[in-house]
């Protein structure tokens, strides 16, 4: 089991979105999937923007991962991956946001699950 | 980092789905998500605030504002859709988390452990409150006394169209086969 938490941190966890404008409506949530915007230069970011393009160069990941790697709490990481997308530093594949599940999705789990 | 970094990434066309593994303290939960994970599971740090209760709720205790817990995390892609686990807390004063947590949510699998089953109750409580599709499983440990099924849905409450199953969280045959038992659930409430 891997805990993001085990060092006590210099900088308090909720200044990582500190400087970022965050918009008023934030869709993001721990199953968003986020990945780095192309040609994005991160130089001008703090560090924990740095630090998640980092982490996002190799690929796509979900909210709740990055927040894990970067070892900060969700909520933090939720802000600041709603600042950098707003900021068009990265962009988000929302979860679907049916308010039932689609029949089409339940077939994908369930014959993916059955082939395993 | 460096460990992460190499670990297997999706690609953007996946649908995320995100699924819960729900029950109390020490059923299993940890265990299952790490029978079924393609990746170490990961937990990071959750801030339960005091919004939506009561400001009442903090006298005497002013100085807690929050309250942290953790939920376990894993994740296994399949062709077109990427399954995000949660293991997720049992207890009702997570009531907000899960509130939060089934926004989305294909379904709960409740794991139960007949040692001690009323410390399910609270869980299918959560589960029911939050209106969410939920099977449940019985996490068979060694010294598990064995009910009869009749005996069990009636201690649980159960519908009886809500699947009961038996399983080993440590195996991840057996965990993806309850997890199948629960999406074909699902399902049947779909087009039924």
């Amino acid at each position: 089991m891997t805990s993001g938490r085990q060092r006590r941190r210099v900088v308090p966890d909720f200044m990582a979105a500190a400087k970022l404008a965050v918009p008023e409506q934030i869709n993001v949530e721990r199953t968003t999937l986020v990945y780095v915007a192309p040609e994005v230069v991160s130089d001008a970011l703090d560090p924990p923007g740095v630090h998640l393009v980092n982490l996002l160069k190799e690929g796509p990941l979900s909210v709740y991962e990055c927040a894990a790697h970067l070892g900060l709490p969700y909520c933090v990481v939720r802000l600041l991956v709603a600042g950098l997308a707003a900021s068009g530093t990265l962009l988000t594949r929302d979860p679907p946001r049916a308010e039932g599940p689609d029949l089409e999705i339940l077939e994908l789990v369930l014959s993916g699950l059955r082939a395993l | 980092m460096a460990s992460a970094l190499s670990e297997s990434r999706i690609s953007v066309d996946h649908i995320p789905v995100k699924l819960i593994i729900a029950g109390p303290f020490g059923v299993g939960k940890t265990t299952m998500v790490s029978a079924l994970s393609e990746i170490k599971p990961l937990n990071t740090e959750e801030v339960l605030t005091q919004a939506g209760t009561l400001v009442d709720d903090l006298t005497g205790v002013n100085e807690k504002t929050t309250t942290t817990t953790a939920i376990d995390f894993g994740r296994l892609t399949l062709p077109g859709v990427v399954l995000y686990l949660f293991g997720a807390p049992g207890q009702t004063r997570f009531q907000v988390l899960w509130e939060e947590l089934a926004r989305g949510a294909l379904g709960v699998l409740v794991l139960a452990d007949t040692r001690r089953i009323d410390d399910s109750f609270a869980v299918l409580d959560l589960v029911e409150n939050a209106g969410i599709r939920y099977a449940v499983a019985v996490n068979h440990f060694p010294d598990s006394p064995d009910y009869p099924d009749e005996a069990l849905r009636q201690a649980l409450d159960l519908d009886p169209r809500t699947p009961l199953l038996v399983c080993d969280a440590r195996d991840p045959a057996s965990a993806r086969a309850s997890l199948i038992a629960l999406v074909e659930h699902i399902k049947e409430l779909m087009v039924s």
